[in-house]
C-alpha cells in the first residue's frame, strides 16, 4: 500500500474512533437528559393544577391570573390529553427510564 | 481459545444480523423507511423525539445491558462452556433478538404503545392486566437475587463496595456540578470520570470490611433512600458515570479477550446434569434460561422497548440495529464472561484452596465457586486474571478486580433503587379495584413508603435468608415468563396485524412457554422442597410466587390459542 493510502486508512481509523466516543457521549448525554425531563414533568403537572386547580376545587390563584397564563399550556395540554388517553399504559416507559436489569 | 472464541463469536453475531436479523426485517415485518415513525408522526419534543440511530442504540443497550447478563453466565458454567455458550448464542439469535425486535416494531406500528398494550388489544385484556403480576413478582425476586449477588461479593472483595460508596460520593459532586454550576458539560464529565478512577483507587487502599447481615442492612436503607431523593441529585449523575463503566469495562474485557490467547482450563461439557441450583443436579433443558436471563433473552427487554425507544425510532429501517443488534451485543457480552471464566475460573478456586479439577468441574463448580467468589466475585476476578495476560497489564490487577467488581455492583444497585419507583406503580395499579371498594386499604398500598418497603423489604429478606442459587433461578423464571408472554404478542402481532409468516417467531415462542413452564415446574417441585425443609419462610413465599405465576402462564397460553385465530380488533390500529 502507498503511503498515501496508509495515511487515508489511519485518518479514516481515527475519524471512526472520534466518531465512536462522541456518539457514545451523546447517548450518555441523552440518558441523562431524559430523567431531567422526567423530574421536569413533575414540575409542569404541578403547574398545571396550579393553574387549573380552581376547575377542580382545589384552593388556586384567581381565575384570571389562570387564564391569562394559560396560553403557555397549550402544547403541555396537548401532551397532557395524550397522556392522559396512555394513562394506563405507563409500565414499560417506566421500566425504560429506570433501568431494571 | 480465548481470541478463537471471540472471533467466532463476533463472526456469528455479524453473520446471523445480515442474514437472519435481515430475513425477519423485511420477510416478516416488511420494515420500510416509507412509514412514518411515530417520533415524527407524534413529535411533541417531549415524549415522541426523533433521536439519532447510534445514540440511541447507545441508549437502550445501556438501558438492557446490567448485572444480569454477567451473573448468569457465571452460574452457567457448571454445565461446561459449551453447553453456556451454546445458549447464549442460540437463545440470543434465534429467539431474545426476535423476541426485543419485535417488541419494538410491534410499538413503533402501534404508535409507541406498550407490548402490554399490544396484548391487550390482540390477546385478551386478561394478558396486559398479567404484566402488572408478574412485573410486581419479578421486582420483589430481582430485589432478592441481586441483593445476594451484591452481599456475596461485597464480603468476597471488601474494596468493591469501598470504591462503591466513593463512587456515591463523586455522584452527589457531579450532580452539583452539572446543576448548580454553569461548568461546560464537558469538563464536568472529565472531572466525573476523574472521581470514578479516584473511587475505584481509594477502594483498593481503604476496603471496608463488613458482614454479610451488615451490608444487607445497609443495602435495604439504600435503596429507601435512594428511590425517595429526587433524581438530579443522586440517580441521574450515578447512572451517567455507570454509563462509562459499562463502554470501558466491555471494551476492556473485549480487548483482554481477543489478545489473551489463552486455553480453556474448565471443562468444555461436564453432564446433562451438574449441580447447580441449590445443591440439587440440575437438567440442562429445561433449568438452563432460568439461569441465563438476560444475555439470551430477558422479559424486561420487552419493556424498555416498548417503552421508551419505540417512541424515539427515527426511522423503521433503524428498528433492527436497535431491538436487534442491541441484544446480540448483550450477548457478546456474555460470551466474554464465559471465556474469562472458562479460562481463569479453574486456577483461581485452587488458588483459593478448593479442591476441584477439571474432571470434577460438574458436581464442584458451584460450591467452588460459591465457597470462594460467589457469582460476580467469579466474573470480577477472572476478568482481571485474563487482562492481567494481555498488554493490558499496565493496569494492576486489583485495580482490575475493582473495576469489574464495580461495573457489576452499579448496575445490581441500579435495579435495587429503582425497582422501588416501578413497584410503586404496579400497586397502585394492582390495588385499583380496591380504590371504590376500600379506601383506606388502597392508601395504604398505593402509599409512597410503604408500597417502596413492600418489594424492598420482602426482595432483601429473601437476599438475606435465602441462598443465591435458589434466588437466582426464580428470578429468571419471572423473567423468562415476562419474556414468552411477550414474544406470543409478538407473534400474535404478525399473524393478525402484519399477516406475514410467523413461523420464525411462533416456533420460538413456543419452545420457550414450553421450557418455562417445565423449568418452573422442576424448579417447585425439586429445588424449593429443600429450601423449604431448610427455610421454611423463605421457601414457602418463592414457592407461593412460582405457582401463581405457573398458574398465570396456563391462564395466559389458554387465552393465546383461545384467540390465535380470531382477527385483530380493527379499530385499535395505529
Amino acid at each position: 500500500m502507498s503511503h498515501g493510502g496508509k495515511n487515508r486508512v489511519i485518518r479514516r481509523a481515527l475519524e471512526v474512533i472520534r466518531s465512536f466516543f462522541s456518539t457514545m457521549s451523546m447517548a450518555h448525554r441523552q440518558q441523562v437528559v431524559e430523567l431531567t425531563t422526567l423530574e421536569m414533568r413533575e414540575l409542569e403537572n404541578m403547574f398545571v393544577l396550579l393553574l387549573m386547580g380552581s376547575f377542580t376545587g382545589l384552593p388556586a390563584p384567581p381565575s384570571f391570573i389562570s387564564v391569562e397564563l394559560m396560553p403557555y399550556l397549550e402544547h403541555e395540554l396537548k401532551v397532557v390529553n395524550r397522556r392522559a388517553e396512555n394513562s394506563s399504559d405507563a409500565l414499560a416507559e417506566m421500566a425504560g427510564f429506570f433501568d431494571v436489569t | 481459545m480465548t481470541t478463537l472464541i471471540v472471533l467466532v463469536g463476533v463472526a456469528v453475531y455479524v453473520g446471523l444480523y445480515f442474514t437472519y436479523g435481515r430475513k425477519l426485517e423485511t420477510g416478516v415485518v416488511k420494515a420500510s423507511n416509507e412509514n412514518a415513525t411515530p417520533a415524527h408522526r407524534l413529535f411533541d419534543g417531549v415524549d415522541y423525539v426523533p433521536a439519532k440511530t447510534p445514540v440511541l442504540f447507545g441508549h437502550h443497550f445501556a438501558s438492557v445491558a446490567g448485572a444480569a447478563p454477567i451473573v448468569g453466565p457465571v452460574l452457567a458454567m457448571a454445565w461446561g462452556w459449551v453447553p453456556a455458550l451454546a445458549w447464549i448464542w442460540f437463545g440470543n439469535i434465534f429467539i431474545g433478538a426476535v423476541h426485543d425486535y419485535l417488541s419494538v416494531m410491534a410499538s413503533v406500528r402501534y404508535d409507541g404503545r406498550s407490548v402490554q398494550f399490544v396484548a391487550s388489544d390482540l390477546i385478551t385484556k386478561r394478558t396486559g392486566k398479567l404484566f402488572y403480576y408478574l412485573v410486581f413478582f419479578l421486582l420483589i425476586l430481582v430485589v432478592g437475587a441481586f441483593s445476594a449477588v451484591l452481599g456475596g461479593m461485597f464480603v468476597a472483595n471488601a474494596a468493591v463496595p469501598s470504591a462503591y460508596i466513593f463512587k456515591i460520593v463523586g455522584a452527589l459532586i457531579l450532580g452539583v456540578l452539572m446543576y448548580r454550576t454553569k461548568l461546560p458539560f464537558v469538563v464536568s464529565t472529565i472531572i466525573g470520570i476523574i472521581m470514578l478512577i479516584v473511587a475505584i483507587w481509594l477502594g483498593t487502599v481503604a476496603p471496608i470490611n463488613l458482614s454479610r447481615n451488615a451490608w444487607f442492612l445497609i443495602m435495604f436503607f439504600y435503596i429507601i433512600i435512594a428511590a425517595a431523593i429526587p433524581v438530579n441529585v443522586l440517580l441521574q449523575p450515578r447512572d451517567y458515570l455507570n454509563s462509562w463503566l459499562l463502554y470501558f469495562g466491555l471494551a476492556i474485557g473485549a480487548l483482554a479477550a481477543i489478545f489473551s490467547f489463552q486455553g480453556f482450563t474448565a471443562p468444555a461439557f461436564t453432564s446433562f446434569s451438574p449441580i447447580v441450583s441449590a445443591g440439587k443436579p440440575s437438567p440442562f433443558w429445561p433449568v438452563i434460561p432460568l439461569i441465563i436471563a438476560c444475555g439470551s433473552l430477558s422479559g424486561f427487554h420487552a419493556l424498555v422497548g416498548s417503552g421508551t425507544t419505540s417512541k424515539q425510532l427515527t426511522s423503521e429501517k433503524a428498528g433492527l440495529p436497535i431491538g436487534y443488534g442491541a441484544m446480540l451485543f448483550e450477548g457478546f457480552l456474555s460470551t466474554v464472561v464465559v471465556i474469562a471464566v472458562a479460562g481463569f475460573g479453574l486456577q483461581l478456586m485452587t488458588d483459593a484452596g478448593q479442591a476441584i479439577s477439571a474432571a470434577d468441574w460438574g458436581s464442584r463448580y458451584t460450591p467452588a465457586m460459591m465457597a470462594t467468589y460467589p457469582s460476580a466475585a467469579m466474573f470480577s476476578n477472572s476478568y482481571a486474571a485474563m487482562v492481567a495476560t494481555t498488554w493490558l497489564n499496565f493496569i494492576p490487577r486489583d485495580i482490575v478486580v475493582v473495576i469489574a467488581g464495580m461495573w457489576v455492583a452499579s448496575f445490581a444497585m441500579t435495579t435495587l433503587d429503582t425497582t422501588n419507583r416501578l413497584a410503586r406503580y404496579t400497586l397502585a395499579e394492582l390495588f385499583l379495584p380496591l380504590q371504590t371498594k376500600s379506601e383506606g386499604v388502597y392508601k395504604f398500598f398505593t402509599n409512597r413508603w410503604i408500597a417502596s418497603l413492600i418489594p424492598a423489604g420482602i426482595g432483601i429478606w429473601l437476599g438475606w435468608s435465602g441462598s443465591f442459587s435458589m434466588l437466582w433461578p426464580s428470578f429468571g423464571s419471572a423473567n423468562q415468563l415476562i419474556a414468552s408472554i411477550a414474544l406470543l404478542t409478538g407473534t400474535a402481532w404478525v399473524a393478525k396485524r402484519l399477516k406475514t409468516k410467523a413461523t420464525i417467531a411462533l416456533i420460538p415462542a413456543y419452545l420457550l412457554w414450553i421450557t418455562v413452564t417445565a423449568a418452573i415446574i422442576w424448579f417447585s417441585a425439586v429445588v424449593l422442597p429443600t429450601t423449604i425443609a431448610n427455610n421454611p419462610a423463605t421457601g414457602i413465599v418463592v414457592l407461593v410466587i412460582e405457582i401463581v405465576m405457573l398458574i398465570m402462564n396456563i391462564v395466559f397460553i389458554i387465552d393465546f390459542l383461545k384467540t390465535r385465530n380470531l382477527p385483530a380488533p380493527a379499530e385499535t390500529e395505529a
